[in-house]
């Protein structure tokens, strides 16, 4: 601590380098912090630890492929079993495709008990209505507030995927412990199988409730093996293994955001080297100076250290900083246009990453230059002006 | 001369190399300091002067003979044990003053003492009592660059001074003064001398400077050409 | 983006000029700069990195537009029914199916119309990478499906029979999936396909479906309806006429979309990842506008004394601050190039993402366009002007007197 004023003054020497480079660091840590944590964010619907209890069940050939009904009865019989539902993915337009949100015809009474992580609070006697009424509809509470939908109001989707276009009453609304729990519509089933004579007898998948989660392998199991033989058989799956699936499929984001990290940091790497090097270059005889005083290799070395180290902590720093104000204006902005990202935050192992990452970088990138600088003998250095 | 000899240089000698030409400096010289003794070495231009006063300083190491200043053999110290070696037995005192610029004239002071285990308070006592040796202790808070030359001079010879080394070596500490300013550092070496008992090594080409010293000591193409006591 | 340089276009005009005027020679400059190897290097490889990462990032995106973009042809319709947006979640019954074959507007090859009903359907094909398995699209036709898809060739095997189960695969997929090669089987809905043909669809959507004949495959499935149907007309113009008649017909009530449109709409697929690739573009961009910055003040300071001398020697102080500009320019180019060769070493690579519209595979290639190369080298010119400006002015500002001082 005793150089700490020592290390302070000589990371201000040259003050707009300094402040170049930090703002060059933060910039880009920012990016890394923000991408990185977009990865997470995605990656957390893969582990959602609510979601531990269920299991999804749907058709082996692919998910557009529907079961038959039937195959509940058996499902809910089964010692393990607390709930099961039917759940059909509607994929219904509200007004504009840009607008949106997950909308899905389910089974009404088992929805509060399958998801009750999830749908926290509710008001009973809104569900209730919501029961009786085959045309009315349960949404959460951010996505009614963003089309300033009402109880009573009249929402009317446009179906993509099946040829009707529901007129739903919104009968209630429910809060979430997570903003992205609420950005969803559910509808009675029986509304979808009326107005698509087609599918009748026949759902995307169920989703299936055990009464605890380590009877969920042996329930996956169970399932698919009764239905093996079927003429359609089943793939379960628990609801996390299902939402990676999802994830996948758009394509290999991991890898491209985890790329682009690798080569900003090389690059980060590359000028904050440049900088130390120039920084410790023109301090070429006060090193020399330092040493002939008595301090030793070690002790100038860490004084040099702790310079690199600090000016890249605080370009790290400046980075998050940057990140945590950027991830408010990802939330209402991003995340309005695209549901996933509604609870986008910096987790903290993205901040520890970070953190992390910019100490590494000041380290390795002042190690060379430093060690060059106190290797050199001392009257060499002395000599150059 | 009286009083033991506290630098003791037997048959030292000093080659650069380069491009593996071998380029001698100092050829078997044979030297002996008295403590308390106040010399100048003196000689032309690629005489060996400066590099004598770093290997007897310890920042450089001969290729050949033995040294031993303050009782050390300097030739069985590693690296580290020479910069602990002269973190208590040297002072220096540059040509170029070479100030810390980021540091004010009290922080450049303390610079040395940041290496021996004192506190604060005890650090400081010292810096000031250094800083009023050298008569500056109404500009501690400035920055080099606030000072003038011959004031930069004088903090870096307060901090030559801070930690109390038997020796101080100075090279050149004239050569970017005015005369003015160039007397008065001379006077301040020769009162350290006097009045502290430091034994001051000094580089000069100035014959001015010189002649504070008690003994000047001439070097001619690496050896040493001849000893002149100075009569006051 | 091309916006930001429009306020900079009569500065760079003006730098252009002075350089033809060639007061300082830029082989100064580009000497100085080899001078101080390793800043320049490094400089020039940080904007190296960010213009390749925006030049892939968008590759991607273009990859995938382009995927769409040639895969439709402008005399060509795809019938649906009204809101289905896409074939897979259209249907289309056969008596209506009859009715559109027998209109006067659509065009007959030797064989007879060109019209070919479709079923789709969507199945699980595992993976080469042994990562899992994703969504692909199955596409059942009539012969004259085939022979409407002129961008289509078989490159080994034949094409599949009437009424039997085989497949025939995009060559393309074998670097994604497994089991692509002829005599493969696959089996599902209770039969055996054999794999007897692969074709090349010329990097088109076709290049990521698998096709079959359009009864066996609605036989299997128990479908009784088509989804859609692809008609070609005499002549594009005739496209607004035959959408009107199909719409208006009490028996049809269907909706008809030119070819082209129809997949052109697709290419939303491509959106986020072009969302992403701008975002990554400017904040990288604002960052290698910083370090350029950087290194030119660095530049500046070191050579003081030089720029002195050149004052002394009777050079303009918009000289001075054009020479420095130019210096910056080179130093960002060079990365500009750099980064975009770089970029290059991604063409052609095949990824896949998923189409949500249809819910299957789309395999598309990195596609660095020249366009893109362009852009990208744009950048950089870019990080030049900008962050080149404020060191080029500081160094046309020195006074001479300080500049021969100073060293």
């Amino acid at each position: 601590m005793k150089y700490l004023h020592l290390v302070l003054r000589s990371l201000f020497r040259s003050r707009r380098r300094t402040l170049l480079t930090v703002a060059f660091l933060a910039v880009s840590v920012f990016l890394v912090a923000t991408l990185q944590s977009i990865l997470a964010t995605l990656d957390g619907f893969a582990n959602n630890p609510n979601a531990a209890n269920r299991v999804a069940v749907r058709h082996k050939v692919s998910l557009t492929n529907l079961i038959p009904m039937r195959y509940q009865d058996w499902i809910r019989q089964q010692p393990e079993v607390e709930a099961t539902m039917a759940i059909q993915w509607f994929g219904g337009i509200y007004q504009d495709p840009r607008n949106f949100f997950a909308n899905f015809a389910a089974e009404p009474e088992p929805i509060v008990r399958i998801f009750r992580e999830e749908i926290v609070e509710y008001t009973e006697s809104e569900f209730k209505d919501f029961l009786r009424d085959r045309n009315g509809c349960i949404v959460g509470k951010s996505l009614a507030d963003k089309f300033g939908w009402k109880v009573g109001d009249v929402v009317t989707l446009q179906g993509t995927i099946f040829p009707m276009n529901p007129r739903l009453t919104v009968r209630g609304t429910w809060k979430s412990k997570r903003q992205a729990d609420e950005q969803v519509l559910y509808f009675h089933f029986k509304l979808l199988e009326e107005g698509v004579p087609r599918i009748a007898g026949r759902v995307g998948s169920f989703w299936v409730r055990a009464k605890n989660a380590d009877d969920v392998p042996r329930l996956i199991e169970r399932i698919d093996r009764h239905f093996s033989d079927a003429l359609e058989p089943t793939q379960s799956e628990t609801e996390n293994a299902f939402q990676l699936n999802f994830l996948k499929m758009m394509g290999n984001i991991a890898a491209i955001i985890h790329s682009i990290t690798g080569a900003v940091l090389a690059a980060l790497l590359v000028v904050t080297a440049n900088t130390m090097a120039m920084a410790i270059r023109e301090r070429t005889t006060e090193v020399a100076v330092f040493r002939a005083m008595g301090f030793t290799s070690l002790q100038v070395l860490g004084i040099l250290m702790a310079e690199g180290i600090l000016l890249s902590l605080m370009g790290g720093v400046g980075g998050i900083a940057l990140a945590w104000l950027g991830a408010g204006a990802i939330q209402q902005g991003i995340g309005s246009v695209i549901p996933w990202l509604a609870d986008f935050a910096i987790p903290t192992e993205t901040l520890l990453f970070c953190l992390h990452a910019s100490m590494g970088l000041g380290l390795l990138s002042t190690l060379v230059p430093a060690w060059r600088a106190v290797r050199r003998p001392i009257i060499e250095g002395l000599r150059a002006l | 001369m009286n009083g033991e000899a506290i630098i003791r240089c037997e048959g030292i000698a000093k080659s650069y190399f380069r491009d593996s030409l071998e380029i001698p400096v100092l050829q078997g010289l044979d030297l002996e300091i008295p403590r308390g003794g106040y010399f100048a070495l003196m000689g032309p231009s690629g005489s060996g002067k400066t590099t004598l006063l770093n290997l007897i300083a310890g920042i450089d190491r001969p290729t050949g003979g033995s040294l031993e200043v303050c009782g050390y053999r300097l030739n069985d110290l590693d690296d580290d044990e020479l910069a602990g070696w002269r973190a208590i037995h040297v002072g220096f005192i540059f040509q170029n003053y070479n100030l810390v610029p980021v540091l004010n004239a009290f922080e450049n002071v303390e610079l040395p003492l940041l290496l021996q285990p004192l506190s604060r308070a005890q650090r400081r006592a010292r810096v000031l009592e250094a800083l009023a040796l050298v008569n500056l202790e109404d500009r501690m808070w400035n920055f080099p660059r606030q000072l003038s030359g011959g004031q930069e001079q004088r903090v870096a010879i307060a901090r030559a001074i801070v930690s109390d080394p038997r020796i101080l070596v100075a090279d050149e500490p004239t050569g970017a003064l005015d005369a003015k300013n160039a007397e008065e550092v001379m006077a301040l070496l020769e009162r350290l001398n006097q009045d502290l008992g430091k034994t001051i090594l000094l580089v000069t080409h100035d014959p001015k400077a010189a002649h504070h010293a008690r003994v000047q000591i001439h070097l001619e193409k690496g050896v040493l050409d001849r000893t002149v006591e100075v009569n006051r | 983006m091309e916006l930001l340089f429009l306020p900079l276009l009569p500065y760079l005009a003006w730098l252009l000029w002075t350089a033809l005027r060639h007061p300082i020679p830029l082989s100064y400059n580009w000497r100085s700069l080899w001078q101080r190897k390793v800043g320049t290097l490094s400089t020039a490889g940080a904007i190296a990195v960010v213009v390749a990462i925006f030049v892939v990032v968008l590759s991607l995106a273009q990859g995938i537009s382009s995927a769409f973009v040639s895969s439709g042809r402008a005399d060509q319709v795809v019938v649906l029914r009204p809101n289905a947006r896409v074939e897979l979640n259209s249907s289309l019954e056969r008596d209506r199916a009859r009715i559109l074959k027998s209109s006067p507007l659509v065009a007959w090859d030797s064989l007879g119309p060109l019209a070919s009903a479709e079923c789709l359907t969507v199945k699980l094909l595992e993976l080469a990478d042994g990562s899992g398995s994703t969504n692909v699209l199955f596409r059942g036709l009539e012969p004259a499906g085939v022979r409407m898809r002129s961008q289509v060739r078989l490159v080994e095997g034949r094409w599949f029979r009437p009424n039997l189960p085989e497949l025939v695969l995009p060559l393309k997929m074998k670097d994604r999936f497994r089991d692509i090669a002829l005599g493969r089987t696959f089996t599902f809905n209770g039969l055996n396909w054999t794999v007897v043909g692969l074709f090349d669809a010329g990097s088109s959507a076709f290049d990521s479906e698998v096709w079959t004949d359009v009864e066996t495959l609605m036989h299997a499935h128990r479908r009784i309806s088509y989804n859609a149907m692809l008609v070609r007309l005499q002549a594009p113009e005739k496209i607004p006429v035959f959408v009107k008649a199909i719409e208006d017909d009490k028996r049809l009530k269907l909706e008809g979309k030119p070819e082209a449109a129809y997949f052109a709409q697709q290419t939303e697929a491509g959106k986020p990842i072009q969302i992403l690739g701008q975002m990554i573009t400017v904040i990288l961009t604002v960052g290698a506008i910083f370090a350029a910055m950087n290194t030119m003040f660095a530049a500046v300071a070191s050579r003081t004394p030089e720029i002195g001398t050149l004052r002394a020697l009777g050079f303009r102080r918009v000289e001075i601050l054009a020479s420095f500009q130019w210096e910056a320019l080179m130093l960002c180019a060079l990365g500009g190039v750099a980064g975009a060769a770089m970029a290059l070493s991604f063409n052609g690579i095949r990824t896949g993402t998923t189409n949500f519209e249809t819910f299957s595979d789309v395999g598309f290639a990195f596609t660095v366009t020249p366009a893109l190369m362009l852009e990208g080298f744009g950048f950089s010119l870019l990080m030049g002007v900008l962050g080149g400006f404020p060191p080029a002015w500081r160094a046309s500002r020195i006074p001479v007197t300080d500049a021969m001082k100073g060293g």
